[in-house]
């Protein structure tokens, strides 16, 4: 026992106290405490403890739909022609497994579309191969609602697909429309599926050749290479990739709300996510106005979420081959294809960045024309109105104002909870540093509305009228959500940049006399100054672009909403003439912004894929 | 100028004990080597002298100061890493003042002390060079001197040289050789090159498996090794294996397969009818006529320059290795005589068979 404390006291240091102590306090009091408080609450009926919520739940039918409609599409008449309806009335299983068809069919379809599209980039040479590696970043690029409004209005019964396809080429005998589940699908697969392609691509990358070219020689040929030696290889990179896509895809907003703003009202509001958003917009007075039930659902989506989190994340570490190769770089296997095969990667790849790219164009098209309210399939002037607002109008600009307050105060949060905590667990040996590690990594499995809907509870319950109150200051709650919630990729560059910097440089200034903080200020920040400012970059782009918890926690005081809180208000209620423009070009704001900081970061970090964090 | 009192010293990693009670005294001003193979536990020693590692038992004085307990920061011993530890971010001059701003010295003072150790390891000139600008002995140099211009009590070196190639590895035992004396420091210096432990140390210490074998001057240890690790760790040896059937003093006879040798007991005394180890030397073995008669056929000569390197195959089947002087000539087949003086006829306990480093020739 005593040489416990002895040891305690001698790895507990000034430093190491103060980094332990602030990352062990934000990870503790804004994510575990308002979190296990909303699954307590969830659990307590009447003052007791019971399951009566859940139980409530699974046997309403709009939350679990028995039998299923699976009236996935049909054909009618309207007054503008025949159409064939997609994912209007059905599919539909209820909202509960809704949220979990969705999740499930886009995390399959991005891991379709991402492995094949960056195999091919792995490991093919063919012209233009610069270009597309370009072009199939555009989808990472960020504009909330705005992208699924501009699918939702090309999908439309008035909408450019059917004027191409059915006006004018007269390829198809009948307009289409899409919406619902299918809607949600395809904007959230074009969405995410370049996460599994980053980090397939990595992985493809860092697979030694000689492991494929042993293969070879023992004589496995083709896909037979393929599927028993590269893919197990990269195997862990693509699954890694596909948990954080299920995950984001199960709480996802913007495709709901942004269809909302095409289509109005219908099956692709039947989601979770939006079940708990709506609970939010519908006029929240006090914490005791948020139904139960929304407790339920969010602890089962937390549930769901923390599941698959859980198990990939065993899943890959069980696997993490030490792919060192003996020896030093080596070059990656690229091959030349024949004419069948150029072909065939040139249709894929182009339909690929033509359709997954289209929002992000469509958002820029929005933002300097008249499509949005010409009633059109196309735009027809072209106009600066809507970019100019962005500076003249007064609630644009507070929107703009307070995310970059919000943005920057994150940021700065996040990188010393960062920071300290990667040295700890970097360099320090003391007992609990595991719980630390866990920790840190926890808030990827924890889905943001759940996030806002914990903090609503918990803030209210126990800080009404004090700074932290959700009612008086959302704004202030958001600088921690975002710091939450953005600290396991921070942190993790902060760790890799620790990695290669070896601990001896930092000891020698030990030995020279210098004390720990001064060892940490003049010797390990100037080393990781790299990754640090990188980090923080992406961490502020990401604050920019936060969603979940920034639509929900400012409906409670919509003066202090952010960006992205002003255009999901636009876009849902789209009703002003023009708005969305607007909307549009706060979204050409937060491409900008995204793209302006992804270059100089990947200046800094050297490394193409580093913007992703994944 | 201290002296350094280790009692008892233990330090695990999880299940591995990398240092299992260790004791040494080292004096004031000395050179004291730390010689062992890789991953015997010797840079863990340095470590934990240096506070960088914290002992699980045991206690380590300077002078009668016990510092345990005390953070590396405090403990004013200048340490040279394997990798040298420059830091990139920081010219030359940067790195060496580093530990002088510490202290709080006034800017004048900081760039006199530089610039006298830049003297001192030959580097004038070398201020404003960023360490990746510099070649591996400069470096070397760099990180000599950042650990030299704080006046430490204790210089630590950490396998300083292995980075280096053959020639500047000489040139450089010899500097550090040089700036140790004139400097009087206590230096303590980590490496598994046998050679340069021996050239460079007043005394060393053999350690194996977390544990040290021998402490003595380098010829202490060279020609009485205690046990068989120190014997093979620390040169070539020919290992017969035979029966002890007399003791005169110091002397032993032994008899192996019919041959009958006479040595020096260098190890754990020994009594008649035990079991023994002859540790007998290449170079050891001499044409003369003298003690212990070696009579075998050449299976292999080979002239190495400084010398002739003969492959004896003696009575017994066995075939032992002689290093004679390079003008002797045979035929392979032929038939000679070798000899070995009694003093370098090595006898020892064979309790030390488990620990054989082997390297049975």
């Amino acid at each position: 026992m005593s040489s416990f404390t002895k040891r305690l006291k001698r790895e507990l240091d000034s430093l190491t106290t103060t980094q332990l102590s602030a990352s062990l306090f934000i990870l503790i009091f804004f994510l575990i405490v308002p979190l296990f408080y909303m699954v307590i609450r969830a659990f307590f009926h009447n003052g007791r403890l019971s399951s009566y919520y859940f139980q409530a739940l699974l046997s309403d039918p709009n939350f679990v739909t028995y039998p299923p409609n699976l009236n996935f599409a049909y054909m009618s008449r309207t007054s503008l022609g025949t159409f064939l309806f997609v994912g209007n009335r059905g599919p539909d299983f209820g909202v509960l497994f809704n949220s979990l068809f969705v999740a499930i069919t886009v995390t399959v379809f991005s891991i379709l579309l991402g492995v094949t599209a960056a195999f091919i980039m792995a490991r093919y040479e063919f012209l233009g191969k610069i270009f597309f590696r370009v072009v199939l970043l555009i989808p990472m690029l960020a504009t909330p609602f705005v992208n699924a409004f501009v699918i939702g209005k090309v999908l439309g019964q008035n909408g450019l697909f059917n004027y191409v396809f059915h006006d004018i080429l007269r390829l198809l005998p009948f307009k289409v429309q899409i919406s619902g589940l299918p809607a949600v699908i395809l904007i959230q697969t074009i969405s995410f599926f370049p996460i599994v392609y980053l980090n397939a691509l990595s992985s493809f990358i860092s697979i030694d050749p000689s492991m494929e070219e042993q293969a070879e020689t023992l004589g496995a040929r083709g896909f037979k290479v393929f599927r028993s030696v590269t893919l197990p290889l990269a195997l862990p990179g693509i699954a890694a990739g596909a948990a954080i896509v299920f995950i984001i895809s199960l709480e996802d907003l913007g495709a709901p709300i942004g269809l909302s703003g095409a289509f109005g009202s219908g099956l692709h509001q039947k989601l979770i996510s939006f079940y708990i958003y709506s609970e939010f917009i519908g006029g929240l007075g006090s914490v005791e106005q948020v139904h139960a039930s929304t407790y339920a659902l969010a602890v089962i989506m937390l549930a769901i979420a923390v599941a698959v989190f859980l198990s990939i994340k065993k899943y890959v570490t069980l696997r993490q081959y030490a792919m060192i190769s003996k020896g030093g770089r080596f070059n990656p296997r690229i091959r030349k294809l024949g004419p069948l095969g150029l072909i065939a990667v040139y249709l894929f790849l182009l339909g690929l960045v033509i359709t997954a790219s289209f929002p992000q164009i469509g958002v820029v098209v929005l933002a300097m024309s008249d499509w949005a309210y010409n009633g059109l399939p196309v735009p027809t002037a072209f106009t600066p109105q809507f970019m100019s607002e962005l500076v003249s109008e007064p609630d644009v600009l507070r929107s703009i104002m307070n995310s970059l307050t919000y943005s920057s105060m994150a940021t700065i949060l996040m990188l010393v909870v960062g920071v300290s905590a990667a040295y700890v667990i970097a360099r320090r040996k003391i007992p609990g540093k595991d719980a630390l590690d866990s920790l840190v990594t926890v808030p990827i499995a924890v889905p943001g509305i759940i996030l806002a809907v914990g903090y609503l509870l918990f803030f209210a319950t126990f800080f009404s009228g004090t700074p932290f109150d959700p009612f008086l200051n959302p704004g202030f709650l958001l600088i921690f959500t975002y710091t939450v919630r953005r600290i396991p990729f921070t942190a993790r560059s902060v760790f890799a940049g620790l990695q290669q910097t070896h601990e001896s440089l930092e000891e020698a200034a030990l030995n020279l006399g210098a004390n720990r903080w001064r060892t940490f200020a003049t010797i390990a920040i100037p080393l990781i100054a790299a990754n640090v400012i990188g980090g923080g970059l992406l961490s502020f782009v990401y604050s920019m672009n936060e969603v979940s918890t920034s639509i929900t926690l400012s409906s409670l005081k919509p003066e202090q909403g952010p960006i992205t809180f002003y255009m999901s208000q636009v876009i849902y209620s789209s009703g002003a003439v023009g708005t969305v423009s607007v909307a549009a070009a706060l979204g050409v704001l937060l491409m900008s912004i995204q793209l302006v900081v992804m270059t100089v970061s990947n200046y800094l970090l050297k490394q193409r894929v580093a913007f992703l964090g994944v | 100028m201290v002296r350094v009192r280790l009692e008892n010293v233990v330090k695990r990693f999880g299940e591995v004990t990398a240092v299992s009670g260790v004791s040494l005294d080292i004096n004031h001003g000395e050179f004291f080597t730390v010689l062992g193979p890789s991953g015997c536990g010797k840079t863990t020693l340095l470590r934990i002298i240096a506070g960088l590692e914290h002992p699980d038992e045991g206690k380590i004085y300077f002078d009668d100061l016990d510092v345990t307990e005390l953070p590396p920061y405090k403990r004013g011993t200048g340490m040279v890493f394997q990798n040298y530890a420059l830091w990139p971010h920081m010219s030359v001059f940067d790195n060496i003042a580093y530990g002088l701003r510490v202290m709080k010295l006034p800017g004048d003072e900081v760039k006199r002390r530089v610039r006298k150790i830049l003297e001192l390891v030959k580097l004038v000139g070398m201020e404003n060079r960023y360490p990746t600008q510099l070649s591996g002995g400069q470096q070397q140099r760099v990180a000599l001197a950042r650990a030299l211009v704080i006046e430490p009590r204790i210089l630590l070196l950490d396998e300083p040289l292995s980075n280096l190639d053959a020639r500047l590895r000489i040139e450089m035992r010899t500097e550090i050789k040089r700036i140790q004396k004139e400097l009087e420091l206590t230096t303590i210096y980590v490496t598994h090159d046998q050679e340069e432990a021996m050239v460079m140390s007043d005394r060393l210490a053999v350690m194996n498996a977390g544990r040290i074998m021998q402490v003595g001057t380098p010829s202490e240890v060279y020609r009485r090794p205690k046990n068989l690790f120190v014997a093979t760790f620390l040169g070539r040896c020919n290992i017969l294996k035979g029966k002890v059937i007399g003791r005169h003093n110091d002397l032993v006879d032994v008899v192996v397969n019919g041959l009958k040798l006479r040595g020096v007991l260098t190890g754990k005394p020994l009594n008649e009818g035990d079991k023994a180890f002859c540790i007998i030397r290449p170079e050891s073995f001499s044409v003369r006529e003298g003690e212990n008669l070696f009579r075998g056929t050449v299976e292999w000569i080979s002239f190495a320059g400084s010398y002739t390197q003969i492959l004896l195959k003696i009575s017994d089947g066995r075939v032992i290795t002689a290093n004679v002087s390079s003008n002797f000539r045979a035929e392979t087949g032929s038939e000679i005589k070798l000899y070995a003086s009694s003093e370098d006829v090595l006898i020892l306990h064979p309790e030390e068979e488990a620990m054989a480093y082997s390297k049975e020739l």
